[in-house]
């Protein structure tokens, strides 16, 4: 469900989160998006760090310059400015990928479970070239960036193309990094060599996180990802893999990135023209929200 | 400069941590224990930085030395103080007293054995440890390979470069943190908790047992997360049906949502909380029943796996208060020569 009004949550002494709702919603991480910006255009005394994600923004905050209830009410007065949102920056990014790679089932079998990309393909009534199809259709919106470094949560843009599967019960201890994986619907990449439950469906040849910063792309972040991010990927052979690969390795490779702005407005009109409805609701729920 | 003869158990370059790296998943990493970090970094006439997560600057790096085993030979005469763990630190030999500063001579060994009491020694340099800064801080991030000495935990053969040393610092040997302040760290801790933003989600008597338990670390315990074994606590029901597609069928599973940069208790399933330490993801998806204040970081730091801990519920505001009695001891009045 999406609040009435968002809730601070208090994170002890040092943080707050404010929370939009406690569902996957696209249109909520806009409103999300958009006070982020409003926040570095204009950041309230003592705030520190913002960490934006699906439903909610983190805040860091200095209690010694700042107190708790001041700095509530300066967040408040920028949501009350926000307004409709209409056009967010969003990058329109390329990500080529090997789909159903070796690597993937290789650590799938090293673990004792079955072939990952076959286990998505039942899961979702598809046949794994199915899955690749899907996964390649439209553009994957990115929610937030997190986790471990350079790691980012995105979710699919069109709701018919909409796929996932379960994360493992029992996560790995690890995964090799650059490999794609699903989290439930949300779809993202280890940038490291990482333990995690993601189901292994494709590897890709570009780094999405480069502590060297060696590559042009990662001058002013060892990071590539970014919140509003629109990633779309791109099925490579194994050849092709290899010759990007080298590329990558080489600090050579040129990240197909295009600066772009993103209609918040028609992309909430062409959801409702399919039916989408604008929030979760359970009638039959009795959690309360605080 | 300083040379590694024996890495021991898990040793790392670490100052007060990063800053700015919650929106691009990197932790703040830093000292566990930044209390007795920056009391040894004010004992050696080191800046010792500012508090955890909300610093103005990380201060000196120093070495956090957890639990056993780490052996060190001088490369020049260096003023150095230990504080936090009582890891039994000798010189050549002979016994060292803790939070004082003293000269480790050219060739003088110092050595650590087992953990008597704490966890986490830390060793401060005058000068301190001179790697290159990476992204504002000298902190190591060991599962990122990033920051600190190669990005890694220290190894035999490893030489460690030392900041330029003032021209007083032999003056500043036997300056000691005043007695009255030197923490000791006993078999059963108290960590001092605000109220989490999901502690609404579980059931009123699991929330009550969370306050009422001996809780045991686990050994499986690391600076990402300090794992609590205990009783099984239960959510209340009532869950939002759309919630299992959301975020998992298990009641514990939340759409994922940013941590507080350290602190937070999450309870995956309703076993074992994990406070989630100085190296934790930025984000998680699991109920949190509380977040630890910030000074008590440093006492999560200290405790020993199978010792046991009890979570004292506190205000936001006592918190505060806590944040600002802490900062007023480190100062140089908290040290006596």
């Amino acid at each position: 469900m999406i609040y009435q009004k968002p809730i601070f949550r208090t994170m002890a002494d040092t943080a707050l989160n404010i929370e939009f709702g406690d569902e996957t919603n696209i249109p909520l991480n806009f409103k999300i998006l958009a006070l982020d910006s409003a926040i570095a255009a204009n950041p309230p005394s003592g705030l520190l760090e913002t960490n934006p994600q699906v439903r909610t923004l983190g805040i860091v905050y200095n209690p010694l310059v700042t107190t708790r209830p001041n700095l509530i009410s300066a967040l408040s007065d920028l949501i009350e400015s926000l307004g409709k949102i209409v056009k967010l920056p969003s990058r329109k990014v390329i990500i080529p990928a090997l789909y159903d790679d070796p690597w993937s089932r290789e650590c799938a079998a090293a673990f004792g479970v079955r072939d990952n990309m076959e286990y998505i393909a039942e899961f979702n009534h598809m046949t794994p070239a199915q899955v690749i199809e899907a996964h390649t259709a439209c553009d994957y919106w990115v929610t937030g960036v997190g986790f471990v470094p350079g790691a980012f949560m995105s979710y699919a843009m069109d709701p018919r193309r909409r796929i996932g599967a379960p994360l493992y019960r029992t996560p790995r201890s690890w995964t090799p990094a650059r490999l794609l994986n699903f989290g439930g619907t949300t779809s993202t990449i280890y940038p490291i060599r990482v333990p995690g439950g993601g189901q292994l469906f494709g590897r890709t040849p570009i780094n999405i996180f480069e502590p060297e910063q060696r590559n042009a792309i990662f001058k002013d972040s060892p990071v590539f990802a970014k919140a509003g991010d629109r990633h779309r990927y791109v099925s490579i052979s194994r050849d092709e893999y290899n010759d990007i690969r080298a590329e990558v390795e080489a600090g050579t490779y040129e990240y197909q990135v295009s600066e772009d702005l993103l209609d918040c407005a028609e992309y909430i009109a062409w959801l409702e023209s399919l039916g989408e409805p604008a929030e979760k609701r359970d009638p039959g729920s009795s959690w309360l929200t605080e | 400069m300083l040379e590694i003869i024996k890495g021991g158990l898990h040793t790392t370059v670490q100052d007060m941590g990063r800053q700015g790296g919650q929106c691009l998943g990197i932790p703040p990493s830093g000292a566990q224990d930044g209390f007795a970090l920056r009391i040894a970094n004010l004992l050696v006439g080191n800046p010792p930085g500012g508090p955890l997560i909300i610093r103005d600057d990380p201060g000196a790096a120093g070495l956090e030395i957890t639990m056993a085993g780490l052996k060190v030979r001088a490369g020049s005469d260096l003023l150095v103080a230990t504080t936090g763990a009582d890891l039994g630190a000798t010189v050549d030999g002979t016994p060292i007293p803790r939070w004082q500063a003293f000269m480790l001579r050219r060739g003088q060994q110092l050595a650590f054995g087992m953990a008597a009491s704490g966890a986490r020694a830390y060793l401060a340099i005058h000068g301190g440890i001179d790697v290159p800064p990476y992204l504002g801080s000298r902190a190591t991030h060991v599962r990122g390979r990033f920051g600190g000495f190669k990005g890694r935990a220290l190894l035999a053969g490893d030489i460690l470069p030392i900041g330029r040393a003032g021209s007083a610092s032999e003056t500043l040997a036997g300056r000691r943190l005043r007695p009255e302040l030197v923490p000791s760290y006993g078999r059963e801790h108290q960590v001092r908790v605000v109220r989490g933003p999901e502690a609404h989600l579980f059931k009123a008597e699991s929330e009550t047992a969370f306050y009422a338990t001996a809780w045991k670390l686990n050994p499986r315990s690391d600076r990402t997360g300090m794992r609590f074994i205990g009783p099984e606590l239960g959510f209340r029901p009532g869950r939002p049906s759309y919630l299992n597609e959301e975020a998992g069928a298990d009641p514990s599973n939340i759409v994922i949502d940013p941590g507080a940069p350290v602190g937070t208790i999450q309870v995956p399933s309703g076993v074992e909380p994990i406070v989630l330490g100085v190296d934790a993801p930025s984000v998680g998806g699991y109920a949190r029943i509380g977040v630890v204040i910030s000074t008590d970081m440093s006492i999560i730091g200290q405790i020993q796996p199978l010792q046991h801990a009890f979570f004292v519920q506190i205000s936001h505001d006592d918190a505060v208060t806590a944040l600002k009695r802490q900062e007023a001891l480190i100062s140089q009045s908290s040290l006596v020569s």
